[in-house]
């Protein structure tokens, strides 16, 4: 009894110390929200204190000289395309690849599940001098295009895996039932793998969200900027507004923590599984 | 099964299709009639002058002081945010997975820096480190901390980018680690602890050898992101003091992208791609010896 006593206590040790270290942890980014709602002479007195004078005038002008409506709908558009379609066509070509009983079906596994070893940085060149010879820069949805293509090497090879384990009795049932092939992976497969469809539309969410260097290099024109390069762009040319700056920071990390909340399941799992599957 | 194979075949292959050419228009055309192709070329596109070169920007690499630098460098700080990310990682994910209360709310904290944009991560500590922490020494009357310029130094620059790159990565390392102490059973700990072996020669003789899979896994994510250093250093230091803390895949941005030398650059790319290649398979070859069946 004592000695059970005793670990609960050791446990509730554990909980408060792991507490307060991921308190400490997300310091950084606590105080950014902080010093957010401060008005720039209170906070440059003091960064530690709370806001005596709270305000909204950071945010209300970040916004307005950052034109960050258009660059969030910008980023938002590109995000929410890239995952749909990302996740879509990923399937179809997982499944038509799991079908495919040739040795084509192999080299076509292999090919994709390559594109996941090659880095960004190798390609950048040649992806930035082939799109503006056949003026494909700054275009929102030839973004979209490239993201799809670079994610689905990591989409096919997850999806394919987890469409091994579905036992194929089910489609030949769904097959002599008089369902046609569209509809099997419509109506029979896709929902099986709905977990799987979560976690990869979550990962395809976070990459094409916070992804700095394809929309630098792809996207020239100010109407056609994506979050993070505005922010980046932003932090060059005036380095030294920082109550603006941390205003926009910490607008741009409310959704990711909002998709984190949602789907923490999915995310945590998702990683997992992505990661084991290697 | 065959037979719906026969009868649908054709649509197999039309459903691959989409994919295919997005994947092809993002990556196989650019790497292989782009980038290595590129790389056998003499091509500046200031100077608008473009011939073949054959394996010349190969041989001028092999001397090129700024590249290996860099080069190393990103292997240095590499190392460190390896060894901290995982050492790190591992530690909170063994206490995680003790019976703890809270357990979502004090992953949830460890695991949000992964999460955020690499940029706007950098960002934030540049709040730190440039606003706050000078603050901190006004107030607090610590001269010594006053005194340190992070970003003046090539030693303090590193430290910071050391410290960020560590900061992002724990959360992702700490979550695959605290599935693989999962897989771990009980009745091997518990065994274990009857003949004696408790705390750390616990975690040492029975928990780590039986995690070989989950090391070679976060090893291999880790390996290949450090080659991949780009958005931390870029967006904090931008390779300052005097491009002491650029990294490799700066250097090519530089090459390319400030230079104007693509055909140079590509080579550069090609290298980096061999690099991480090479030291990614040889790692998963000797961390995949070392795992043990159950």
């Amino acid at each position: 009894m004592t000695k059970i006593r005793k670990k609960e206590k050791g446990n509730i040790v554990i909980t408060l110390v792991l507490l307060i270290l991921g308190l400490i942890f997300v310091a950084p980014i606590l105080l950014l929200v902080m010093n957010s709602f401060k008005p720039y002479q209170e906070m440059i007195k003091n960064f530690l204190s709370f806001p005596v004078n709270f305000t909204l005038d950071n945010y209300t002008t970040a916004i307005a000289r950052m034109d960050f409506v258009r660059v969030f709908f910008n980023s938002a558009f590109v995000t929410i395309l890239t995952v749909v379609f990302g996740v879509i066509f990923s399937f179809m070509a997982a499944y038509g690849i799991s079908h495919i009983q040739s040795k084509l079906g192999k080299f076509l596994y292999i090919l994709f599940t390559m594109g996941q070893i090659i880095p960004f940085h190798t390609i950048m060149i040649a992806l930035q001098t082939m799109m503006a010879k056949y003026d494909l820069t700054n275009k929102l949805t030839v973004l979209v295009c490239l993201y799809i293509g670079f994610h689905s090497a990591f989409g096919i090879f997850t999806y394919v895996g987890f469409l091994k384990s579905i036992p194929k009795e089910l489609e030949e049932a769904a097959c002599i039932d008089g369902c046609g092939v569209f509809r099997t992976m419509v109506q029979v497969i896709f929902p099986l793998v709905k977990p799987t469809s979560i976690t990869i539309g979550v990962l395809f969410f976070l990459w094409t969200w916070n992804d700095f260097l394809m929309p630098s290099l792809m996207i020239s024109s100010s109407e056609k900027r994506t979050l993070t390069v505005m922010i980046y762009m932003f932090r060059s040319n005036a380095s030294s507004e920082w109550n603006l700056l941390i205003a926009a920071l910490t607008l741009s990390i409310i959704p990711i923590v909002l998709l984190y909340i949602l789907a923490q399941k999915y995310i945590t799992s998702g990683i997992t599984a992505g990661a084991i599957k290697m | 099964m065959a037979i719906l194979y026969k009868k649908y075949k054709k649509y197999y292959y039309m459903f691959i299709i989409p994919a295919l050419l997005l994947y092809a228009l993002a990556l196989l055309v650019p790497m292989f009639l782009g980038t290595i192709p590129y790389s056998f070329e003499n091509w500046n596109l200031m100077s608008g002058s473009r011939s073949f070169a054959g394996i010349n920007n190969y041989i001028k690499l092999l001397s090129d002081k700024d590249f290996w630098h860099a080069f190393l460098f990103n292997i240095s700080i590499g190392i460190w945010t390896i060894v901290g990310s995982n050492v790190l990682g591992f530690i909170i994910a063994y206490f995680l997975n003790k019976k703890i209360r809270a357990r979502g709310v004090i992953r949830a904290l460890f695991f949000i820096p992964n999460i955020i944009s690499a940029v706007l991560v950098a960002f934030i500590w540049t709040f730190i480190f440039a606003q706050i922490l000078p603050n901190l020494a006004e107030i607090m009357g610590w001269d010594w901390l006053g005194n340190i310029s992070w970003f003046g130094s090539p030693g303090t620059a590193s430290f910071t980018i050391i410290l960020v790159s560590i900061w992002q990565q724990i959360g992702f390392l700490m979550i695959i680690y605290t599935a693989g102490l999962q897989t771990v059973p009980e009745e091997l700990i518990e065994a274990g602890k009857m003949d004696g072996c408790t705390g750390f020669r616990l975690v040492r003789y029975i928990q780590l050898p039986l995690l070989m899979p989950t090391i070679t896994i976060n090893l291999f994510v880790s390996i290949s992101g450090a080659f991949k250093a780009f958005d931390v250093p870029n967006a904090m230091t931008a390779g300052g003091p005097y491009g002491s803390t650029m990294t490799a895949a700066m250097d090519i941005y530089q090459e390319a992208f400030v230079r104007y030398n693509l055909g140079y650059g590509a080579a550069k790319s090609v290298v980096l791609f061999a690099a991480v290649a090479a030291v990614t398979l040889i790692q998963l070859h000797f961390t995949r010896k070392r795992e043990v069946e159950l």
